[in-house]
């Protein structure tokens, strides 16, 4: 190759190279962009649960002192994080989080279970089932909540945790995602199991279990987020802070005439934590069972 | 025979504790607030109880946001608390569909003797003029200015509700604010408090009023051929320029634009509790005017959370001991007035230098006497508010106003068909 070829192929690749640079520098700036703009109003809220004048954090809110704190302060964590009196938020943090873990906890078992069957159980009418299943889901929460509210309390269940974690344990949604995950896998694997003379709930714990990590993934923070964030249930069948969860504690900051944004902020980072972390927590299954889905059509 | 003396004992205590829990009654009481008030409303109930040992208060609270959602469940599933409070224009509905009780029997006389016009009428019913509830407080809206933007444009500042603004003075003020230098908009209506709350009806209701029109014919119940008549139409229309012209803080932008960095807006058209607030944060450069005048006469709102006892209680001499006690409470009083709260009780008022002749908010409460207008007293006027703010939050995001008022108008109607005008509110005339 003569010297002036070698010298062209060099400013080609140079050429290419700095193209390729320049598009990596987009590409970064974009995803920076992006970032910021989901991760400030996080930032905002954390800023503002520091500061200690709930005047100042309205008056701050539209600038860009939003996001700066001078003299920052934990008393409005101090003030939400009490275990006893008039507003326990303390109390109303660990509600929560005992619902969450029971409803989750419960909720893997029932629609693994639920899906397992439906996937590869001996029942008849399991396409049927699963098409009523899949139909129920179409159903929107709030069309069949007074009926639902009138029953727990005939049921004498209001104000309890039972009535916050019993109707939310099965869903329709779940199953049907645990279904089509046991669906996918290998047909020989149930086959071999039952051979060797596993009954179908070994087969399920043993074999099918195991290697549903990210569908558990998956439901464990779908099935968390909707929990954490169940407001208007709990409002109608909880009467007193026994088991009432923070999300409607926090309400009580947004009153009829004014806001207490100071100690509202503060107790949002508190109930943002457990979420956040059982989220990363689960991240990576999380991920991968979406990619999964993807590639698997 | 260790195991079976305990086990007896344990019966026994269980037995004890049981009886001495029935002994007592439970006085359930449904509330809405801010963590003040809770715990306030948690404090009295503790002096009740020293004080009547028998008693056992078990407070029931439900975000403000979602309070009309509690108290329908609670009527689904037969749980009605015995005292509840209520926002006082639900009160026709709430008594129309047997939920509430007369309640002077059961409250104490100073009480009663003791209760302003306007905290009378907020809550009387006006079929049997029979009262239905009570509270400490009532409330209203003013016009907040700023001080230094006023005195920059030469404006005008009313010293009582009868040297108010004409509409013609408010709109060329409101004009000349907006070329102000430093005022990003000259006026906030308030309209980031959304069209969830009640604050479209409360606040520009009275808007309406003193142009010369109303939400419905008070004596007729009909809405079509008042809500959308002329007046209405023309005092909407005029709110909708304010809109288009930039004028009015726009929803997006909150409520706390007119004390603010650099106090972006002008003038706020505001609730009387949004002076604690605003004065906190503007100190001397906060003016309190009362409401302009839009046509013929001058008109304010009133009506706040009251108190009031249901049908369902068991122990309705007990629940109205247990109201008198909060309303007469010092502690009570006095954070209520820190809240700078609007007297519905006359020794309330006396007591409150804020709202007292030559105080802040003097004006506010001269309104009171002077120019409130109560929402429509009606069962159906859970259906004429939220027409009422689906008709407006269409005309500010710039929909016909005519048709807006006449569909708003109509559904109105409708749903008073529908019940059969609401017997006997159809023979009223």
């Amino acid at each position: 190759m003569s010297d002036l070829a070698i010298s062209t192929l060099r400013t080609e690749v140079k050429r290419e190279r700095s193209a390729f640079g320049s598009l990596r520098m987009v590409q970064t700036a974009c995803i920076f962009i992006i970032a910021l703009v989901v991760v400030s109003p996080l930032f905002m809220l954390v800023i503002a649960s520091l500061k200690d004048d709930r005047f100042q954090i309205l008056a701050d809110m539209g600038s860009f002192r939003a996001f700066w704190v001078s003299n920052p302060t934990l008393a409005n964590f101090a003030e939400v994080g009490n275990l006893s009196g008039e507003l326990a938020f303390g109390r109303y943090l660990l509600n929560s989080l005992f619902i969450l873990a029971t409803t989750v906890g419960a909720g893997l078992i029932v629609n693994s279970m639920a899906g397992f069957v439906l996937a590869w159980g001996s029942l008849r009418g399991r396409a049927l089932i699963l098409s009523l299943v899949i139909a129920l889901y179409v159903i929107p929460q709030e069309s069949i909540i007074m009926p639902l509210v009138i029953m727990v309390s005939r049921a004498g269940m209001t104000d309890t945790f039972a009535v916050q974690i019993v109707p939310w344990v099965a869903s329709p949604l779940y199953i049907f995602l645990f279904h089509q995950f046991f669906a996918q896998l290998p047909k020989e694997l149930f086959e071999a199991a039952e051979m060797d003379g596993a009954s179908v709930f070994r087969i399920y714990r043993s074999i099918f279990l195991p290697l549903s990590l990210p569908a558990l993934a998956t439901v464990s923070i779908l099935m968390g987020i909707e929990t954490w964030n169940q407001y208007l249930w709990p409002i109608l069948v909880t009467q007193t802070d026994y088991a009432r969860p923070i999300a409607v504690a926090i309400a009580t900051f947004f009153g009829q005439d004014s806001i207490f944004w100071d100690r509202a902020m503060a107790a949002s980072v508190l109930m943002m934590i457990p979420i956040l972390a059982l989220y990363l927590a689960f991240q990576r299954w999380f991920v991968s069972s979406f990619v999964g889905s993807a590639v698997k059509g | 025979m260790m195991g079976k003396r305990l086990l007896s004992m344990l019966v026994a205590s269980t037995a004890l504790i049981a009886a001495h829990a029935e002994a007592k009654t439970v006085i359930h009481v449904m509330h809405q607030g801010d963590p003040g008030w809770v715990a306030t409303y948690g404090e009295v109930a503790k002096r009740f109880e020293a004080a009547n040992p028998d008693v056992d208060i078990e407070l029931i609270y439900a975000p403000h946001d979602a309070y009309n959602e509690k108290f329908s469940a609670a009527v689904m599933s037969k749980q009605l608390p015995d005292v509840m409070e209520l926002d006082a224009p639900f009160l026709a509905n709430y008594v129309w569909s047997g939920y509430l009780q007369p309640i002077k029997p059961l409250i104490d006389q100073d009480i009663l003797d003791d209760m302003t016009e306007s905290n009378i009428a907020q809550g009387t019913y006006p079929v049997d003029k029979d009262l239905y509830a009570v509270g400490l407080t009532d409330s209203s809206v003013v016009l907040y200015g700023n001080r230094k933007y006023l005195e920059a444009i030469g404006a005008r500042i009313p010293k009582s509700v009868d040297d108010a603004w004409t509409r013609e003075e408010f709109e060329g003020y409101l004009e000349k604010l907006s070329k102000l230098e430093g005022v990003k908009w000259p006026i906030d209506t308030f309209r980031g408090y959304g069209i969830k709350t009640e604050w479209i009806t409360y606040a520009y209701g009275p808007i309406l009023q003193s142009a010369g029109c109303d939400l419905i014919d008070r004596r007729s119940w009909k809405s079509v051929g008042t809500l959308d008549s002329d007046p209405c139409v023309d005092a909407l229309t005029m709110m909708q320029t304010w809109v288009k012209n930039g004028w009015v803080v726009p929803q997006s932008s909150g409520t706390n634009q007119f004390f603010a960095e650099g106090h972006p807006a002008a003038l706020a058209f505001g609730g009387h509790w949004f002076y604690a607030e605003a004065a906190a944060s503007m100190k001397d450069d906060i003016v309190v005017m009362p409401l302009p005048k839009f046509g013929p006469k001058g008109a304010s709102p009133n009506g706040t959370w009251i108190w009031g006892i249901t049908t369902a209680s068991e122990h309705p001499d007990i629940a109205g001991k247990f109201v008198s006690f909060m309303l007469k409470d010092k502690q009570f009083r006095d954070y209520a007035k820190e809240d700078s709260a609007y007297p519905g009780l006359k020794s309330f008022a006396a007591d409150s230098p804020l709202y007292a002749a030559g105080g802040p908010m003097a004006v506010a409460f001269e309104q009171a006497s002077k120019t409130a207008v109560a929402r429509p007293p009606h069962p159906a006027y859970p259906m004429i508010t939220s027409a009422f703010m689906g008709a407006v939050d269409e005309i500010f995001n710039r929909g016909d106003v005519k048709a807006a008022l006449t569909a708003a108008a109509e559904k109105i109607d409708e749903d008073i068909e529908e019940n059969d005008g609401y017997p006997p509110f159809d023979e009223q005339q």
